[in-house]
Order: structure tokens, then sequence, then C-alpha cells
């Protein structure tokens, strides 16, 4: 093999050894800190995270301007499964949640909301500013519950 | 961390099974729907009608000579490098982001190869001609190596295999839609990141062999944004710079085995993502007991597969001349379907480029998620115009659709009047027009119903 070919093999040798250098390197860092997630998104303004404040009494029963859901979960099952919710933009959903063990809620709006629920039954409101479909997601197992068409 | 909305332990995981971006786009009305799905029937049977008779576009003499100084100046030196240039830094700049910048969702890494280089190369090469070619890092890197190892520049060891075609981008961009609609940590730094050294291990390695003709027929970006480029003005004729309208440079797209492959990934995969977030498809994979990637996968598949085999048996439902043997026809009518593609590709991504792109400008100033400005970009706001004004946005989409769609149906006309013979001209390109008018209504009514 004449020297110019050999050259020209370079680029190969070079990409397989650093292929397997990565490839060894890679087994070493765990695959996410997930305990110190720090999600530090600019858009979250202080006035969203109002909006999803749990209520832990059923006291405030839905007015006539908002849309109640009622989410059950039993163990690993949730009703409704993907279910489509007409809401206004800036509309008041009232979400009750009724569980039988604690767990986490994800709103896809822009930006993000989250909604940690415990045991039991509590309320929760959920409000969107822009129209959109916007996705009501339980984390682990992730399903999606509701899809907001919000307009 | 100065910035900071702490968002409880564990979310990385959950947002990821979403994919990027938050709220999507409202179903546009029915109506709309409706009267897009009309104009496409009504306009494809106008165009076969009325439609000239002799084929109009020729790439060996169509298109007007660009100004000298503008010929001068694209095929300078000077552009080149500072675009080779424009590649590489954004390249390492992003890749330092990926390599040591921490595993969030605002990671500008993600957004950066999600949005601004996978939706972003349709508006670029659109506009600008085929921009991904010009700044592809594995081509910089590859001519370097080239360079230093004394080799002809653009050579390989061997001759590119010229019945591979196409095919090996087909497999590439396959992988890509799979990790961005399928794969469940499609958002997690490591798998992304994995995907890219992969890529360009392979393009380098290929090129290495093959020389630079593997990255223009396997690089899954290089061979989409060329074929998007096809619809822009600018082209090439005997290696002068030339302006051509977008039909007749579409018409100058070589048809290579795989072309219709590449086509059909790039349609099917962008009908399965409105079609994946309907209510319905939810309902089915979120009560089976397997994990959902597998159902999404056979969904993806059939999609992908389902659009070529329509395209392969509609455009070779035809009467032939001796010339042209009939299973040659589906990759020499597949250009026509690339405008169909930007159409629905326009109404699909439109608001989430936008304005997930502009979040990723912002994020860009801060790779390592430490509240660094670099770019002085990082004090900027989204603008939801976009989103705040849904109707504007719908009729947007489904103009897009239709005038894709009348692009597609006269380059497919002028391709069947130059490549059929006469007594079938019409009738063999009923098929293909069938299926185009159907890939349109069945883009419109996922946009409608997702």
């Amino acid at each position: 093999m004449s020297a110019r070919a050999l050259a020209r093999l370079a680029p190969v040798v070079l990409v397989l050894a650093a292929g397997l250098s990565a490839c060894g390197g890679d087994e070493e860092p765990a695959p996410a800190d997930t305990s110190q997630t720090t999600s530090t998104d600019e858009t979250a303004a202080p006035e969203d995270d109002a909006t999803s404040t749990p209520t832990d009494d059923a006291t405030t029963a839905p007015e006539d301007d908002t849309v109640a859901v009622t989410v059950t979960r039993e163990g690993g099952d949730f009703t409704p499964n993907g279910e489509r919710v007409e809401l206004g933009v800036g509309q008041t959903l009232v979400l009750t949640i009724d569980a039988d063990e604690a767990g986490e809620l994800h709103v896809h709006s822009t930006p993000e909301q989250d909604i940690a629920y415990g045991a039991g039954t509590s309320e929760h409101e959920i409000t969107v500013d822009r129209p959109g479909v916007v996705e009501v997601e339980s984390h682990d197992p992730d399903l999606v519950l509701l899809q907001l068409e919000v307009r | 961390m100065s910035l900071t909305s702490t968002v409880p332990a564990g979310v990385g995981g959950a947002v990821s099974a979403h994919g990027l971006g938050g709220a999507k786009d409202l179903p546009i009305p029915s109506e709309l729907a409706i009267a897009g799905a009309v104009a496409a029937l009504v306009i494809s049977f106008t165009v076969l009608a009325v439609a000239w008779r002799e084929p109009r576009y020729d790439a060996a003499t169509s298109g007007r000579r660009a100004p000298e100084w503008l010929d001068r100046l694209v095929s300078s030196t000077a552009l080149t490098v500072a675009a080779r240039t424009f590649g590489m830094v954004a390249f390492l700049y992003v890749g330092a982001a990926a390599v040591l910048g921490q595993d969030t969702l605002i990671n500008p890494f993600l957004g950066t190869f999600y949005v601004l280089l996978w939706v972003g190369l349709v508006p670029a090469s659109l506009l600008l001609g085929p921009v991904f070619r010009a700044i592809s890092p594995a081509r910089t890197i590859s001519t370097l190596f080239s360079k230093v190892s004394g080799a002809p520049p653009g050579e390989g060891l061997y001759a590119y295999p010229a019945r591979l075609g196409y095919w090996p981008a087909a497999a590439g961009l396959f992988a890509f839609v799979w990790l961005e609609l399928v794969y469940p940590s499609s958002t997690d730094l490591g798998p992304v990141r994995l995907w890219c050294a992969a890529y360009l291990g392979i393009m380098l390695v290929g090129s290495a062999l093959f020389g630079t003709t593997f990255l223009a027929r396997a690089d899954p970006f290089e061979v989409y944004s060329s074929l998007v480029a096809k619809l822009s003005v600018w082209g090439r004729r005997d290696g002068r710079l030339v302006l051509r309208s977008p039909l007749a440079n579409l018409d100058t797209v070589v048809a290579r085995p795989g072309l219709v492959a590449v086509v059909a990934v790039l349609f099917g995969s962008t009908a399965f993502d409105s079609f994946r977030e309907s209510t319905a498809w939810l309902g089915v994979v979120q009560e089976m007991s397997v994990p959902r990637v597998l159902p999404d996968s056979l969904a993806l598949v059939v999609f992908c597969a389902g659009v070529g085999l329509v395209l392969a048996a509609a455009t070779m439902a035809t009467g032939v001349t001796d010339s042209t043997p009939r299973r040659a026809l589906p990759d020499l009518f597949a250009h026509s379907v690339v405008p169909i593609i930007v159409g629905y590709i326009v109404a699909h991504y439109l608001t989430y480029f936008v304005e997930y792109g502009q979040q990723t400008i912002i994020q860009l100033s801060d790779p390592f998620t430490r509240g660094d400005d670099y770019l002085g970009t990082a004090d900027l706001q989204v603008n939801y115009w976009l989103s705040m004004h849904p109707t504007f946005l719908a009729v947007t989409k489904v103009v897009a659709v239709a005038v894709g769609h009348v692009v597609g149906v006269v380059a497919a006309h002028d391709r069947a009047v130059r490549l059929l013979p006469r007594n079938h001209q019409l009738t063999g390109q009923l098929p293909l027009l069938l299926a185009m008018v159907g890939f349109t209504v069945g883009g419109l009514y996922l946009l409608f119903a997702a």
C-alpha cells in the first residue's frame, strides 16, 4: 500500500480510536444527576408559578367560569387517558386529583407548570395564557392524561 | 446557580418523554382544512388539463446568469472559508455545551440540534441554496484531513458505489427521526451526543473511503439541505451561478437510487409526528402493556414505508417507453414530492421553529447553565406573536400546504410529458396525481385532527 493510501486511511484510524476511547469513557459518568436537576427556565416568570398553586381543601367549589376535570389514579392506572378538554385563554381549569399515592403532573404549557399531589383527594388550578394544545402528563409512569385545547 | 426557578427532582425524565417545546399548535379549523383539500383537487386537475404538453424545464439550458460580482463572491475562497469557519465554530461551541454542559432541557445543544439545525436547514436552504454543504463540519474536517495527508481533495480510496445512491442518507434520516420522535430519551444529553458522535464518525470514515461524494449522498443533513435547496432560486450550470425559477431548479434534481426513500422518510416522519399526538393514537398506545417505543417505532416505519410504497406504485402505474425502465420511475419522479414535503414542514414546524428557535438563541448564551451571557442574547424575551394569532397561523399553514402541492403537481407534470410515451402522458400521471392529492389531503387532515 502506498504512503498516500496510508495517509488517506489516517482519518479512519483516528475516528476508530476516538470512538473506542469515547465508548470506554462513556461508562463512567452517571446517567444524570436527577436528584439535583435544577431547571433554569428563563421564561418561567414568577406570575406563572402562581398559577399552579395547590389548594388542598375542596371548599372552593368550581365557579361558573371554570372547567372542572377529575383525574383518578389507582396504582399505575390513570383516568382519563389522553382526553381532549377545551379551555379558554386565561380560564381556570380546576383539576381534582383522586390518587392512592403521591405523584406529580406536568403541564406542558410554555413555560411548564408542575403539580405535585399527595395521596387522597386534592384540588389544583391551571390556567394557560396562550392559545395552543397543552398536554397534562403524569410522570412515572409517563402517560398523557389530558390535552387542553386552549383557544 | 444564579437564575433558578426550582423544579422538583426528577423533572428531567418526565419532560424528556415529551420532547422539546411546550404547547403545541391548535388544530386548524375544519373549514380551512376542507378549503385546502378542495383547492388541492381543483389545482391538480387544472394543471393536468391546461398545462403545457411539451417539457419545459431542462437543466442544461435553464436559468439566467447571475451578475458577475455575485458569482465571484459566491465562488470566492473568502466566502468558502468564512462559511466553513462559521460551521466549525458553531459545531465546537455547541459541542462544548454537549460535552461539558449540564443534562437539562435548557442546554442549547438540544435546541440547536433539533430546531436550529433540523428545522432551520429548510428555510436556510430555501433562501440561500445548499447551505449545509457549505458549513458542514464533517465536510470541513474531511477537507482538512485530505489537505494534511496530501491526498487529492474530494477523492477517497474507492469510488462511491453508484447503486447505493441516496440509500445511506435515507437510513441516516430515519435514524434521526426515530431519535427525535420515538426514542423516549430523545432530550437526554447522553443519547443525543452519542448519535451525533456516531454520525460524525460514519461521515469521516465514509469520506476517507469514498471521498466527498460520500457526504453528498450519505450525509442526511447535506442530502436534505441540498434537496430543499433545489426549491431556491440558486443553481449552477457549467460551474456558473445561475438564477432559476424554483420549478426549473427542482427539475435539476439528479435521480439516484434511494431518492424515493429519502422523500418517503421525510414526509412519512412528519406525518407521523402529527399522528402520534392524536387522541386516538394516545388512547391506543397508553392502553397497551408494552412500552410506547414499540408501537411508535412500528407506526413510524409504517408511515415511511407506506409513503414510499404509494409513491412507487403510483409512479410505476403507467405505460413506459423503451428508454426508461419502469423500475427507474419512482426515483425519477421523487423530486416532485419535495415541494409537498416543504409545504407540510412549514405547516408543521412553523411555530416550533420561530418560538423554540428564539428560545434556543437565548439559551445559546449560557451553554453551561451557569448564568453566562456569552452572546449577549441571554436577556432577550421570546416573542409569542405567532401563537397569539392562531387564525393567521392556520391560514399560513394551509396556504403553505397548497402552494407546495401546486409546485409538486407542476413538477410531476413536466416530468411526465418528458418521460412518458405520448399516449400515456395524461393517464400515466393520474395515479401520481391522486397519490399527491392523497398526501396533501392526509397532511391537512392530520393538521386538523391532531
